[in-house]
């Protein structure tokens, strides 16, 4: 028991460290590694995340960017994936096991492997910098896993439920809308925060079907560095903090529900 | 309930649409282009054979690049894999704040992996970091940062993205191993068994589909490793921590070879799939069971 403890402890300080130190930098509180042993300089203040606007002046319009497109992107893909997947669950064929395994494979496929073919296509279509192309190129990355854990989650629910309603004369609008949804919405909800992280963080692309235009967090953060000057630290930490803070907002609020994304298919109904 | 043709295509014809126009479509176009002299701006076009995929697999630079991310796939998703199960195996049963407990240690993973490379790089630092900070404390000198030494780049690029990516893993095992009834390990603990027997015999049957899932997803995601090198090491020093997707971006868009590029991605792709084929495979005998 106390080993166990000891565990947590040691697990803990090792993945949360270099957030802390993160945090602490934010704030100007640094490490003076020259001293010996090793000190603290630097007294607590928020300066530096007002100093993130002036290094980056979009930083804010990338942030406000950023929520919208991931909240656009996990909607659709969650709303095409859970429609799907419903299909799935309740086809006649035997294999549909098999097909939803087979968008683990699609879920699994790096973007470098077709972005590069899809920048040209948006290029053609005359979609490139453009909200609907990001949001939609998102969608389709990250859609196939929606798939397959919303085809777990229906594929549990005996269909007894359905088939009163369908004796009351439902359609399948009122079955999806009535029955179904209600059983299935913390998966869905946990579905749709995990596809909202995933965007949230996706650089590829947003990098190749933009110029400048449109700006996301990640690429707002990957050209703080890539070419300008090099950053000062506190103000980078201060950066990184702001663009932590939504997603573990998101995560600390609805954590029970988070539970409920599975991608076990073991126990079926 | 019974599907008409129309509710079919209702709930089918989204999905279709979205994957089709933006993953499928370009894919394929991307691998017919692989066959041609196609470019973006290029004038003519024509049929090309396996040319571009000759240049590929003949230039040295893919050659690191596909070793590094043999190397990274091969040490990164065992290593993910076996942290994130003992901290969930760890975590399994309930204890007075546990709730708390899996959301900070789902922090790493919500750090996107550019915002990991910009981190690192100053906590690998000298003058800022936490590595230097506790090695101080330990009396020993500082070390330079091993983001600038061929040898260690690469284990310290793997070592960050364990860092990011074992607590999904272990957000994602956590739910099944909790949920265990507790008489499989009463069973397991009076017949004797260690606690090395209780893992192999309890808690991993339990959750092998599972396993086998995240396996095939953490290696699509270590073949596809791109922005966790993009500004940690930026493939440096050398070509010592280069991978397939960070040369093919660099072909296409930096250098303008647009068919390496494009070739390039679909090896990644290629690779991908065959992990799939065997996934298929592997999971298709567990159903047979």
């Amino acid at each position: 028991m106390r080993l166990r403890g000891v565990l947590v402890a040691a697990t803990l300080l090792a993945f949360l460290l270099p957030l802390l130190w993160t945090a602490l930098a934010s704030l100007g509180v640094l490490p003076d590694n020259s001293s010996r042993p090793p000190s603290w300089r630097g007294s607590a203040s928020l300066d530096h995340f007002a100093e993130v606007g002036i290094a980056e002046p979009a930083f804010w319009n990338e942030l406000v960017t950023s929520v919208l497109m991931s909240a656009c992107a996990a909607a659709i893909a969650v709303g095409a994936g859970f429609l799907a997947a419903y299909g799935l669950a309740r086809a006649p064929f035997r294999s549909s096991r098999f097909v939803t395994q087979g968008f683990l494979v699609l879920a699994s496929l790096p973007a470098m492997a077709y972005v590069i073919p899809l920048s040209d296509l948006m290029r053609r279509v005359h979609l490139l910098d453009s909200f609907a192309a990001v949001v939609l190129s998102e969608a389709a990355a990250t859609a196939p896993l929606a798939v397959f854990v919303l085809h777990g989650a229906v594929a549990q629910l005996a269909p007894e439920w359905e088939e009163a309603a369908v004796l009351d004369g439902a359609g399948l609008f009122r079955v999806i809308g009535r029955v179904i949804l209600p059983l299935v919405a913390p998966s869905v909800v946990a579905t749709a925060l995990v596809l909202f992280v995933l965007d949230w963080n996706m650089l590829l692309v947003p990098l190749v079907l933009t110029s400048g235009e449109i700006k996301t967090i990640p690429l707002g953060l990957s050209d703080f560095f890539t070419f300008e000057r090099e950053l000062d630290w506190p103000t980078a930490a201060a950066a990184l903090i702001v663009s932590l803070a939504p997603v573990a907002a998101l995560v600390g609020l609805f954590h029970r529900v988070l539970g409920r994304f599975s991608l076990d298919l073991a126990t079926p109904a | 309930m019974r599907l008409t043709r129309r509710d079919r295509l209702f709930l089918f014809a989204p999905l279709a649409l979205l994957l089709a126009g933006w993953l499928v479509l370009p894919a394929l176009l991307g691998l017919l282009a692989t066959f041609t002299t196609y470019s973006p701006f290029a004038i003519g076009v024509h049929f090309s054979g396996l040319a571009n995929y000759a240049a590929v697999i003949r230039d040295p630079l893919f050659g690191s690049a596909a070793r590094n991310v043999a190397v990274f796939t091969l040490v990164a998703v065992p290593l993910e894999l076996v942290i994130g199960f003992s901290v969930a195996y760890l975590l399994r049963r309930p204890f007075h704040g546990r709730a708390a407990l899996r959301v900070l240690l789902l922090l790493p993973w919500l750090v996107s992996p550019i915002a990991s490379g910009v981190m690192w790089h100053f906590l690998f630092g000298s003058a800022t970091g936490v590595v230097d900070f506790v090695l101080g404390w330990l009396g020993r000198p500082d070390l330079p940062s091993p983001l600038g030494d061929p040898r260690l780049a690469l284990p310290a690029v793997i070592a960050v993205e364990v860092w990011r990516v074992a607590p999904f893993v272990t957000f994602l095992l956590l739910p099944s191993l909790a949920s265990i009834p507790s008489e499989r390990w009463e069973e397991a603990t009076l017949s004797g068994a260690s606690w090395t027997g209780r893992v192999r015999h309890v808690a991993i049957p339990a959750v092998r589909p599972l396993l086998l899932t995240i396996t095939m997803l953490l290696t699509g995601l270590s073949l596809g490793t791109f922005d966790a090198v993009l500004i940690l090491t930026g493939g440096g020093p050398g070509t010592a921590t280069v991978t397939p997707a960070l040369y093919s971006y660099n072909r296409a868009f930096g250098v303008n070879d647009w068919p390496v590029g494009a070739t390039s991605g679909w090896l990644i792709a290629a690779a991908v799939l065959g992990a799939g084929l065997i996934y298929l495979r592997l999971s298709r005998t567990r159903f047979v069971e």
